[in-house]
């Protein structure tokens, strides 16, 4: 698997991964407002799936219908749409992407469900790999804490129901994620992670995430076309 | 009405009923989590074949034929599963989906109906007969492109049937068979997406000899039995059923 810029696109792909709770929503949103204010052509992809591909996963949800594998399939069926859609063809007219989880959430979640590590990789290799994947990486009791203090409704997937670990939906939860986390730590190597220590206040996160973007991306070269003819 | 025990069973004109032998099951590839292979007795029998090809025509007929020999059968079929079919059909209809992601559509719906069909029935022992399998998903998608290394992971998710039959039809017969019948062509099955000829006529037959081409290069890997369509229903409903008899009596 080759990464977009390797493969010549003139576009970039940041991805963000971690667990539920990390703080990677809110680092992902810092950096956006950065690059924005830069006046660079960036593009932050929320999962807005097309109606069909959600329809189905809304009812194999809501009626319990999935299996590991068809969880799997029709995760990977929605990506695929994000992926053909929105992500080629915004990478192709020269976008920074923003990307709050991207395929690895994809390896972690299916292969703690019980899928074979080599299948799951296998159906996602149609996919790039990002020009730069930041993980927050925070202990697993400071993510739970963040998730559970509130209550929250945990849905029967999120809570990783299906995998018969508890009766209690919150220790269900709880073990679900810190199988996830021991999954993360494992590909940080193999894809190259930029590990960013979550349980640092968010100003110091962020300072740590704009030093390596700024590192790894030339945005001399992300400057809207309009601008740069006028220059 | 009560049958006196040890009264024999009338077999003036019907086949004694006879138990299968377990067969020895596998998958393609990395199979599906939490199955035992050893526990799906039963025998799957796929007919594979252009729309058109004779295909409900010899099931109908081959479930008659099971029935009568006291096997308990069922019929399964792409595009039926509870999960997606709805919306596979939606995405038929509108061409909104991109290849990729339609393929992974009918995964779905495939491993949807594999779970929840295919493999309780055959842990029943029933005879599972089913009209396509993961050949057509393959071939339709060869066609279009897809690389094959991709689909071969994807679909090792489907269990070795039994027995695979393709029956195979020449395009001009196809053409033919789905005039009588519908007096029209269809869409997808013209392959119209692909763009090889606005014509809708020559778009089918184009088509048509591109999946035939994907079939024959499947069949050398996955060992279907090529049974010639342009014979007679008879003759094809005998052949079938001659191999399938074989298939019930070894364990593979």
């Amino acid at each position: 698997m080759k990464t977009f810029a390797e493969l010549g696109f003139p576009g970039r792909l940041i991805a963000v991964e971690g667990l539920d709770g990390s703080g990677k929503s809110t680092q992902i949103h810092l950096l956006k407002r950065w690059l924005e204010l830069q006046d660079l052509k960036v593009y932050f992809s929320e999962w807005n799936s097309s109606e069909l591909v959600k329809s189905a996963t809304t009812r194999g949800k809501t009626h319990e219908l999935l299996t590991p594998t068809t969880f799997s399939l029709i995760h990977a069926t929605d990506f695929a749409d994000r992926y053909e859609r929105h992500l080629v063809p915004l990478l192709r007219a020269g976008y920074v992407v923003l990307c709050d989880r991207y395929i690895f959430t994809a390896f972690a979640r299916d292969v703690v469900r019980g899928c074979p590590p080599g299948w799951v990789r296998g159906l996602y290799n149609f996919a790039a790999l990002p020009d730069l994947t930041f993980f927050f990486k925070a202990e697993l009791e400071v993510s739970l804490n963040r998730i559970l203090d509130g209550r929250p409704q945990l849905k029967f997937f999120e809570a990783g129901m299906d995998l018969r670990l508890s009766n209690d939906p919150y220790q269900s939860f709880r073990i679900f994620q810190g199988r996830l986390l021991e999954q993360y730590l494992a590909m940080a190597g193999e894809f190259k992670f930029a590990v960013i220590d979550a349980n640092q206040p968010v100003e110091a996160q962020q300072t740590a995430v704009r030093e390596r973007v700024a590192a790894g991306i030339d945005f001399t070269a992300f400057a809207p076309a309009g601008r740069a003819v006028e220059a | 009405m009560n049958r006196m025990s040890g009264h024999p069973l009338p077999s003036n004109g019907t086949h004694p009923i006879v138990v299968p032998p377990a067969p020895r099951r596998r998958f393609y590839g990395h199979g599906l989590p939490n199955v035992e292979p050893d526990k799906l007795a039963g025998r799957l029998i796929v007919i594979e074949g252009a729309d058109g090809s004779g295909r409900t025509t010899q099931m109908a007929r081959l479930v008659e034929w099971l029935e009568a020999r006291g096997h308990a059968t069922v019929q399964v079929g792409l595009s039926r599963s509870t999960l997606v079919s709805e919306e596979l059909e939606c995405a038929k209809n509108g061409n909104i989906l991109s290849h990729t992601t339609l393929s992974l559509f009918y995964a779905t719906d495939f491993a949807d109906q594999i779970e929840n069909s295919i493999l309780p029935a055959l842990r029943a022992g029933f005879m599972v007969l089913a009209d396509r399998y993961i050949y057509t998903l393959m071939a339709r998608d060869l066609v279009r492109g897809m690389d094959e290394v991709w689909l071969k992971n994807l679909y090792g998710i489907a269990l070795v049937p039994d027995m695979v039959f393709y029956l195979n039809v020449s395009p001009a017969q196809l053409v033919q068979r789905n005039m009588a019948k519908n007096h029209a062509l269809d869409y997808w099955e013209s392959g119209m997406d692909l763009g090889l000829s606005r014509d809708m006529f020559d778009s089918f037959l184009q088509y048509q000899a591109l999946i035939q081409k994907q079939f024959m290069r499947l069949q050398s890997v996955y060992g279907f039995i090529v049974i010639d369509g342009n014979h007679s229903v008879a003759e094809i409903n005998r052949e079938l059923k001659r191999n399938i008899e074989i298939a019930l009596a070894g364990t593979k």
